[in-house]
């Protein structure tokens, strides 16, 4: 089949979703169809200029090239899931956040402060309660995001894993002293949450963060936060890593910090996982506790400091509990059968 | 701009604007825009979709520059905008009426056509600079809208990796099976020649009927064993065959620019093209370069039998084309420091 993949991306930006994009293509080729990645670029500052890309969209033909049917578009991201085409299968990563879970939240809503924010919002939510269901099937990357889409659109989304990328080049090396906490630092992820919890820890513990800020202000924010609560000898900041890093941290970690708010599914605890090593998250993560199974492939704690803390210090004086979590974890990610072949055989289906 | 499933000259010209600027230490990105042409209508969807997206910041930091290519992507506004021209809807413009496009015969083909002059006309200005690709390109947009544009020359992909060898026993024909390009042409000049000519087409074929015409061509008595179709090839061989020739055929339809003319060029070969061929008019120089003669079959036959018959003359030009070639001063540096200056 002829297959075009339809998402938005913010130039120069590339994260997970752009990833993902290109896998899905990949393992479509691999499936042996011919399959393409339209990304149509999104700019969501100013809010006003929301709705005109919303109309973009919209006005984009993909149902044909030169004269041959284009047999099927899978939509992945707002708003190019918007796009028309006769034969649509929604994948979803995320809906325009800021216009439903993130509308109020003090550390990412900024539609909120828009004098048409109301009103961009409605149009939004009109535009996903009456154009998604064009398609002829909804699919999500995670229950938590098909859960958002049913509360505040009332359409059911199916959840739909794939593998992190080079899920098979994940291992485990020993544990180390350290716990690892992988992730761009932004307020959503909540490094500043795991400083303040390291200081009430009454172990001694070390934490390794590692990636990029997109905003230079909230890396300094935890630096300073780490000065303050007299914990900056037990972080280490690493900034951006290589991937083959990043896997021989996560092989010779003790455990996974991850405590993001509502992450819509999160590569890290998979990656986690594969490495067969425990998973701290909170309450109020999303994605991860779709994963993380309370006391027997991590440990699930409320997002303030005080209890991250004990669930902490609970890891790291229990160091043959957090191996027997970590191989659970690992026959976990075995059990749930996350793959390619199994994503692209059911969006084609 | 980009037509899905398609990967042609345009693709690979953005791709290495995108190498070179990178290379000269700027955060370059290709935004490439779905485009369907048809039916006309969706043709003004499609430039108002343009007009409606914004590239001015990503993430709250300003893009410098937009570096804008084809229709309608080069519609996009920015504050900063430099339209470096492919081309544009060519069917409103010169291949207006022409019979193998069809724009003209649809009831509402003249008010699109009319939209879009419109849209050229009052937008194209808006820009910071206007280049184009080719002189025939420019002069196009002088001819239909009145506007001023800098022909920009750029070298084709991997020019470096060109070379010559002693000319074999063939013409070669590298090019899209397509009618523009007009393979159907040489096929019935080739049956009008006096010496046993060969050609070696290749190129992708994605219009079957034409297909079905030229193989029909090819099949007639005398032109057995004449006529070799080689499909799509790797670069590589590509090269080698280039090389290998004896002068290389590229008679197209008002070619916007045309790698083909320069790649021969830079693989020491003649040129044999048409007097309406567009852009390799800008480079065959006649009887020093190639030639250019008439697009009939008549006229080309003539001059594919005395390029046969003459090989030394053949490898003169050749050499010749070579040196036009380096005098002309292509290259990407060139490109960049007018588009970014």
């Amino acid at each position: 089949m002829r297959i075009v993949v339809v998402t938005s991306e913010v130039p120069f930006i590339r994260g997970s979703a752009e990833i993902l994009a290109e896998n899905l293509c990949q393992a479509l080729s691999a499936a042996g169809h011919a399959a393409e990645l339209i990304s149509i670029p999104f700019q969501q500052d100013p809010p006003n200029r929301i709705p005109d890309q919303m109309l973009a969209c919209r006005l984009m033909d993909l149902s044909e090239a030169c004269g041959v049917r284009i047999d099927r578009a899978i939509g992945l991201r707002f708003p190019a899931y918007l796009a028309p085409h006769p034969h649509k299968v929604i994948w979803l990563l995320h809906q325009h956040r800021a216009a439903y879970e993130l509308w109020d939240n003090p550390l990412a809503g900024d539609l909120i402060h828009h004098p048409y924010g109301p009103v961009i919002r409605e149009a939004i939510r009109q535009a996903d309660r009456e154009l998604m269901p064009e398609a002829k099937a909804v699919y999500t990357i995670s229950k938590n995001v098909a859960g958002r889409l049913r509360r505040f659109c009332g359409i059911a989304g199916e959840p739909l894993y794939h593998p992190p990328p080079h899920a098979s080049q994940f291992h485990k090396g020993s544990a180390g002293d350290y716990f690892f906490f992988p992730s761009p630092v932004t307020g959503l992820k909540r490094q500043l949450l795991v400083i303040e919890a390291l200081a009430k820890c009454r172990e001694k513990i070390s934490v390794r963060f590692a990636g990029k800020s997109d905003n230079p202000r909230e890396r300094a924010a935890c630096l300073e936060a780490a000065r303050r609560l007299n914990v900056e000898h037990l972080v280490e900041w690493l900034d951006w890593i290589s991937e083959e890093q990043k896997r021989e941290l996560y092989a010779n970690c003790l455990g996974v910090l991850f405590p993001p708010m509502d992450e819509d599914y999160g590569y890290v605890t998979l990656e986690a996982m594969l490495s067969s090593k425990p998973v701290i998250t909170c309450a109020d993560s999303g994605g991860p506790l779709e994963f993380v199974v309370d006391r027997q492939t991590g440990l699930v704690a409320d997002s303030v400091p005080e209890p991250l803390a004990r669930a902490m210090d609970a890891v790291w004086a229990d160091r043959r509990c957090a191996a027997a979590m970590g191989e659970a974890g690992r026959a976990r990610y075995a059990d749930l059968k996350i793959s390619w072949e199994n994503v692209v055989e059911r969006l084609l289906c | 701009m980009r037509i899905p499933f398609v990967r042609g000259g345009a693709e690979v010209l953005a791709e290495g604007l995108r190498r070179v600027l990178t290379g000269l230490g700027h955060q370059a990105e290709i935004v490439a825009i779905p485009f369907k042409p048809y039916p006309p209508e969706r043709i003004l969807d499609q430039m108002l979709a343009c007009r409606l997206l914004d590239l001015s910041e990503t993430a709250g930091t300003p893009v410098d520059r937009v570096i804008a290519l084809k229709f309608p992507a080069y519609l996009i506004p920015h504050g900063h905008k430099v339209i470096w021209m492919i081309h544009q809807h060519r069917q409103a413009y010169d291949l207006w009426q022409h019979p193998l496009n069809d724009l003209h015969t649809y009831a509402n083909g003249g008010d699109v056509r009319a939209a879009i002059h419109a849209a050229d006309t009052k937008l194209l200005p808006q820009s910071r600079g206007l280049f184009t690709i080719s002189r025939n390109v420019a002069v196009r947009l002088k001819t239909y809208c009145g506007l001023h544009a800098i022909p920009l020359y750029h070298p084709p992909q991997d020019a470096g990796r060109f070379y010559t060898r002693p000319a074999e026993d063939f013409l070669y024909f590298p090019s899209r099976i397509d009618p523009l390009k007009r393979q159907d042409l040489v096929l019935e000049a080739l049956a009008l020649t006096r010496s046993a000519v060969r050609i070696c087409f290749s190129g992708p074929a994605e219009e079957p009927d034409f297909e079905r015409k030229c193989a029909r061509l090819a099949r007639k008595d005398g032109l057995r064993n004449r006529v070799q179709w080689l499909g799509a090839v790797p670069e590589e061989e590509k090269r080698d065959l280039y090389a290998r020739s004896l002068g290389v055929l590229f008679p197209p339809l008002d070619e916007d620019y045309g790698y083909i003319t320069l790649e021969a060029m830079l693989a020491r070969k003649p040129v044999i093209t048409c007097t309406d061929s567009g852009g390799p008019l800008e480079f065959v120089m006649h009887h020093q370069t190639g030639m250019v003669v008439e697009p009939i079959p008549e006229a080309l036959a003539v001059a594919m039998d005395s390029l046969w018959d003459d090989r030394e003359r053949a490898r003169q030009w050749g050499e010749a084309a070579r040196q036009r070639y380096d005098d002309l001063r292509i290259d990407w540096d060139n490109v960049v420091e007018k588009l970014l200056p």
